[in-house]
């Protein structure tokens, strides 16, 4: 993180270098877009949806087969929970991330 | 529903067998495991009862196996495990194994016997053999001191001088020679001196070798002595010593040719004693190989044979005395099952008359009977070790399946190490049959019992790891941080007051150690994180302000969610029994009781999750206060979070309030009514039925537990015309679970407060482990810095695995389970069954 800043400490931070399309750890560029609510709660509201409702019809026949409903039903239902909490209690953020100096250099120099 | 969910349906059935097939139809039907028996002579002691003859000598068989067993062991020959466990002996072979294992007892134990008696001969011959060498050396030296006879005088006393001197010439020159333990030489010796005031001379030196002292078995010093004394008298009394010493005395040679003599001798005598030793302890060697190979089997059909005998102990005789009767629980799904059996059973002894079975109808409570297979066998444990479920109730182990490990996991929440967790888990799950874990010793047995517990515990671990966005303490940035940092900065070259905005430039960044971003900027929150936190928080200071508010709010959640569910469970038992009042007056007042407080807590949460953002945060109340504010009314209505707030928390209040009368006193005040209103309902009562009762009584009031159970209702209700109907008895019981329910609604609200604390823990034990360990490794930027980070990620796995692997682990197991009786204790279930 220090060697990252030096180049910053000259004052040139505004100019966000055009090259950083070569950003190591394959981050693509589409990180400046914005995330949508919307998405991810009908993604996640099908595919836990189609675990715990759509899924019991397909359990074979045998003496296990109650079992295994309640498992996938109990798996979806406490997995949605905790995904929806955490993302509602991310959607109005009422203070952000207080971040040291160094961090924000490298948080820029890097994501964005 | 699987059968996991209630505890079979069970019958009473009685079973005739006849006196000479008994015990093969008992034991065909101990094979299957089928069936649960009464005990019909309870009140004969067990040393009356029938067959206590046969008990005493399965015992006795079995006290000689063990013996075998120990012998085996000590002489280092394995002992076969058979893999399959062998039927229980028929009648005719009990007899031929007997004689058998006395034969074979009385052999080993002669065997050893004389194998004892020969070493100690051995031993005895061979310190004879060090004695006649060492002494020679004495002799030796002493042949070139024996023309100074006369010196001797010179060490006496002056004033004795005469009178001692004559009589030593005239004295025997005697020899005492043999061995003693190194500990007592000087003891010995001074004893010598004082007792025989010199007229002795104690010549000794120590063995190179260390001997066996055979009476204790260990490996010792020995010293070698001679001693040389003038006179009989001075004789005893150094033979007295000796054997007081328990020196190994033996006979002096006089002469170097006796000397001779008996040292061939001995040489050839122990030659030969070590050629019988040997013979022996092969011949002995055989026997015990050949014992081993049945030890272990005949252990098992003894033991079965034991427990047949046990149980036609509990068996009655009819009238005409030809006739077995015994009462067995038995589930009505294996009815047809035990049928077979029995046929079997009287198949296989030859009898004339096949016994037979026959259902008895009864008011009794059957046992609990739920049937596991190996995935369901761990959470069934941990679920009945708080307490057996009553007969057909709900088995809160089938929702434990998963509710369980995703407690734990929402404690534990680390993707790093709830993936190690599932691959050693994975392993044992593998290797399950390998036999070096089935038959492992208590620790690593208790992991691998629970080896399908820890699986899903770590896969719901990676889960809330990918949630909690943890992974070894570091986050992962999939889709792209919400959080913008570039927003924050101004266009203009100096800060800018933007409608109140603080805006950054270069110059604020650097001078300033640490800034904040302020979400009500324009572009600098672009919208939640699609998948769990969002990994901008890993890197800010202020991430524990963030992480505390959203693991409160969401143990809080999952805490009433669980409860909620847990007194639904209860109206599914009150449905089964047929209480449909039960439901009226006790679910649906509690769910009241629960939702209308807690409940709305909730609502609060996620409403102000939803309506307030960044631009109202200034006038975002704090929950906890309103919450508060909920039941003490205070003066000023501040505004609160919605329009309207004041209006709806009254309305909930009264309900609330409303619903704790009809808690207390709906219940009792309907069965009185029953009672009085609806007359009895004229049922027959039996003897079992009384018994029952009371039993039943003394349990719940001795637990402090629900009484949402049947059978203890039912049994007063039907006891109407015969038994006073107690209603205080009741009241007290149905107040005692009220103030248990509505105390325990708030205690527990908060305990579950630690799904938070320990996911906190976690996560600060974790980050501080990378930041002492991991961090040193990889700053260090020589070539020596590629030798120190092996090490260093040494010592970070072993930290890792003990501390928060296992430590960390078995916290997060333990409350987890607490959380889980929490659950059992107070919501719905009625733990009075037997297994």
């Amino acid at each position: 993180m220090r060697m990252l800043s030096d180049p910053c400490a000259t004052g040139t931070c505004t100019a966000a270098p055009a090259s950083l399309t070569c950003i190591p750890l394959g981050i693509p560029a589409s990180a400046m877009t914005a995330h949508s609510f919307a998405l991810p709660v009908i993604v996640f509201t099908t595919f836990w949806g189609l675990i715990g409702i759509a899924g019991p019809w397909f359990v074979p026949k045998g003496p296990n087969r109650g079992v295994i409903i309640t498992m996938l039903v109990a798996t979806a239902v406490c997995c949605y929970l905790f995904w929806l909490i955490a993302i509602l209690a991310q959607l109005n953020p009422l203070f952000g991330p207080q971040l040291k100096n160094e961090t924000i250099w490298y948080v820029r120099f890097l994501w964005e | 529903m699987g059968s996991l969910f209630r505890s079979e349906p069970m019958c009473l059935a009685q079973l005739f067998l006849q006196a000479g097939t008994a015990y093969e139809c008992l034991s065909a039907l101990g094979e299957r495991g089928l069936v649960q028996f009464r005990d019909l002579n309870q009140n004969v002691s067990s040393f009356q009862r029938k067959f206590v003859g046969e008990v005493k000598r399965c015992e006795e068989l079995e006290r000689i196996l063990v013996y075998l067993a120990q012998e085996i062991t000590k002489a280092d020959i394995p002992l076969s495990e058979g893999e399959v466990s062998p039927l229980a002996p028929p009648l005719k072979q009990v007899l031929e194994m007997q004689e058998q294992l006395q034969k074979l007892e009385v052999e080993l134990r002669e065997v050893t016997k004389n194998k004892e008696k020969l070493r100690k001969n051995l031993l005895e011959l061979i310190e004879y053999t060090h004695m006649l060498r060492v002494t020679r050396t004495f002799v030796k030296r002493n042949m070139e001191f024996e023309p100074t006879y006369e010196e001797f005088p010179s060490l006496e006393n002056e004033c004795l001088l005469d009178y001692s001197y004559m009589q030593r010439l005239g004295a025997k020159l005697g020899f005492v020679s043999g061995l003693i333990q190194q500990g007592k030489v000087e003891a010995f010796e001074r004893m010598l001196w004082r007792v025989c005031k010199g007229y002795t001379i104690v010549t000794y030196a120590e063995l190179d070798e260390s001997l066996e002292d055979p009476e204790t078995g260990e490996i010792i010093k020995w010293y070698v002595f001679l001693i040389s004394f003038w006179g009989e008298q001075i004789g005893q009394k150094v033979k007295k010593i000796c054997d007081c010493y328990h020196c190994h005395v033996y006979p002096y040679p006089s002469t170097a040719e006796e000397r001779k003599e008996i040292q061939e001798g001995l040489s050839t005598r122990i030659q030969d004693l070590y050629t019988v030793l040997h013979r022996t302890e092969d011949y002995l060697r055989q026997v015990l190989c050949k014992a081993a190979e049945s030890v272990s089997s005949r252990a098992v059909q003894v033991r079965k044979m034991k427990a047949i005998y046990h149980t036609l102990n509990m068996c009655s005789f009819d009238v005409t005395n030809k006739c077995l009767i015994a009462e067995v629980w038995c589930p009505e799904a294996d009815l047809h099952e035990l049928r077979r059996a029995l046929e079997e059973g009287s198949r296989e002894s030859g009898a004339a008359m096949p016994s037979f079975l026959n259902t008895i109808s009864t008011k009794e409570t059957p046992p609990t009977l739920i049937r596991t297979n190996r995935f369901t066998e761990g959470f069934q444990s941990i679920v009945d070790a708080y307490g057996v479920g009553s007969y057909r109730e709900v088995n809160p182990a089938l929702f434990t399946i998963i509710t369980f490990p995703f407690l734990f996991a929402v404690m534990f929440g680390d993707f790093g190490h709830g993936f190690v967790m599932f691959l050693f888990a994975l392993l044992l799950v593998l290797k399950e049959d390998h036999p070096r874990l089935t038959q492992s010793q208590e620790i690593l047995r208790m992991f691998f019992n629970g080896r399908y517990i820890l699986l899903l515990m770590g896969l719901f671990s990676v889960y809330t790891g990918l949630i909690y966005n943890d992974c070894f303490s570091k986050s992962v940035n999939l889709f792209g941080s919400g959080w913008n940092v570039s927003a924050m900065y101004s266009a203009g070259p100096a800060s800018e007051e933007r409608s109140g905005l603080a805006l950054w430039n270069a110059s604020t960044v650097r001078h300033s150690r640490v800034l904040q971003l302020d979400p009500s900027v324009p572009g600098v929150f672009r919208g939640p994180y699609p998948f769990g936190i969002d990994p901008i928080w890993n890197l800010a200071t202020n991430r524990l302000t963030f992480l505390n508010s959203f693991k409160m709010k969401m143990s809080v959640i999952l805490g009433i969610t669980h409860m909620t569910f847990g007194v639904i469970l209860g109206i599914f038992n009150h449905m089964h029994f047929r209480k449909k009042f039960n439901i009226y007056l006790v679910s649906i007042p509690e769910l009241l009781f629960m939702l209308c407080i807690f409940g709305y807590l909730i609502f609060m949460i996620i409403y102000k999750w939803l309506a307030y953002s960044a631009a109202t945060s200034r006038e975002a109340p704090s929950i906890l206060i309103d919450f508060i504010n909920m039941f003490l009314f205070p003066a000023n209505e501040a505004s609160g979070l919605y329009p309207g707030q004041a209006y709806v928390q009254r309305v909930l209040l009264a309900i609330t309030v409303l619903s704790v009368p009809i808690l207390f006193l709906g219940k009792p005040l309907f069965l009185l009514w029953l009672h009085h209103g609806r007359g009895c309902f004229g049922v027959s009562r039996s003897g079992y039925t009384l018994v029952r009762r009371d039993s039943e009584e003394e349990v719940s009031l001795l637990g402090n537990q629900d009484i949402e159970e049947g059978s203890n209702q039912e049994a007063r209700c039907r006891e109407v015309t015969c038994e006073e109907f107690n209603f205080g008895e009741i009241l007290m019981t149905q107040a005692i679970h009220s103030i248990e329910y509505c105390l325990g609604c708030v205690s527990n609200t908060a305990s579950y407060l630690r799904l938070w604390a320990l996911s906190l823990a976690h996560a600060q034990l974790s980050d501080v482990l990378w930041a002492m360990v991991m961090r040193v490794g990889l700053r260090v930027d020589t070539t020596l810095g590629v030798l120190l980070l092996f090490l260093v990620i040494a010592v970070f796995t072993v930290l890792t695995v003990f501390i928060l692997l296992v430590m960390e682990g078995l916290s997060a197991f333990l409350h987890a389970i607490r959380l889980h009786c929490l659950l059992l204790s107070s919501k719905f279930s009625d733990d009075n069954g037997a297994m």
